[in-house]
């Protein structure tokens, strides 16, 4: 590490479970950040701020007023701009040590695998069912970390699904309600929680340190402040992995 | 017998498997989550899962926003 990056990451190189090499670690990883909405925002700005070495982003939509309550990667500057083109020189100007590649574009199963190259982890800021399907099915496929969280209103869900060592999303949601286009209510402190525990547990897999979210759902209710993990089991019936 | 639902003390019928609780419940969201003392319940288990006295149960809606 140079002087500058030496002092930048103080007070977490001093922690026990990262220290220089960590550090080192945190450099040369890559994730891919799907969607830099509420979720995409924390988790991209707090992995930024850790010294993430790459951080692909991918997202398809322009910033509109709407997405300011939550979506702290962008600003009223921002407005009608790609939205990874406002997060990606968000992230440039907060560390410029870190390569931000932006992908203005649908995350499809043709794409998904061009997307993963190179990539150590999947950090899902999605808000459809039908995306996380794509991203569940490419972490099966190349054996990827895929970190979920998804919120509504004032609550939020998160947890670790690590093919081989753990169920995958579609073990634990059905994603039987059709599609709808009506807006969901949040809160915009609800993706920033999830967000911020997604980079928590991204760094956590890549250090290879403490206890990742593995076989649990956290569950945190932000109206009545009550945060518990329910115990996830194997599904052999699971339509993506059939095994635990 | 009792049970708590979503926090909630209830009184429900004897002889109850998840799936008879989810209808006394009037539950009717397709993608509903259970937890059954903070276990993960799969809806492949609903019919043959009994509710038990003392049991913490929960009904989820997931959580999909981003």
């Amino acid at each position: 590490m140079t002087g500058m990056s030496d002092a930048r990451y103080l007070r977490q190189t001093i922690l026990s479970g990262i220290g220089p090499k960590g550090q080192a670690r945190l450099a040369n990883a890559c994730v891919l950040i799907a969607g830099a909405g509420g979720l995409g925002s924390a988790a991209a700005l707090y992995l930024a701020g850790a010294g993430l070495g790459h951080i692909k982003i991918v997202d398809h939509d322009r910033v509109e007023i709407s997405n300011l309550n939550r979506q702290i990667l962008h600003t009223e500057m921002s407005l009608g701009q790609p939205k990874v083109v406002s997060a990606a020189g968000r992230l440039n100007r907060f560390n410029s040590s870190v390569q931000v590649t932006a992908f203005c574009e649908k995350i499809t199963s043709n794409r998904i695998g061009a997307l993963l190259k190179g990539v150590d982890i999947i950090v899902d800021g999605c808000d459809s069912y039908e995306t996380r399907q794509v991203l569940n099915r490419a972490s099966l496929k190349h054996g990827l970390p895929y970190v979920y969280a998804g919120v509504n209103g004032f609550d939020a869900m998160i947890s670790c699904f690590i093919p081989g060592q753990t169920p995958c999303f579609e073990c634990i949601f059905s994603g039987n309600a059709p599609p709808t286009d009506q807006p969901t209510g949040v809160i915009g402190a609800a993706p920033g929680l999830a967000g911020s525990i997604q980079a928590m547990e991204t760094v956590k897999l890549l250090l290879d340190i403490g206890t990742p979210l593995k076989n649990r759902l956290m569950r945190i209710s932000g109206l009545d402040m009550r945060c518990h993990c329910m115990d996830l089991t194997t599904n052999p019936a699971c339509p993506a992995c059939g095994r635990p | 017998m009792i049970i708590q639902l979503n926090g909630i003390m209830e009184t429900v019928p004897d002889g109850l498997t998840i799936s008879g609780l989810i209808e006394w419940a009037k539950e009717g969201d397709p993608d509903l989550m259970v937890e059954k003392n903070r276990t993960y319940i799969y809806p492949a288990d609903y019919d043959t899962c009994p509710v038990n006295e003392n049991d913490v149960i929960e009904f989820i809606n997931p959580n999909l926003g981003g």
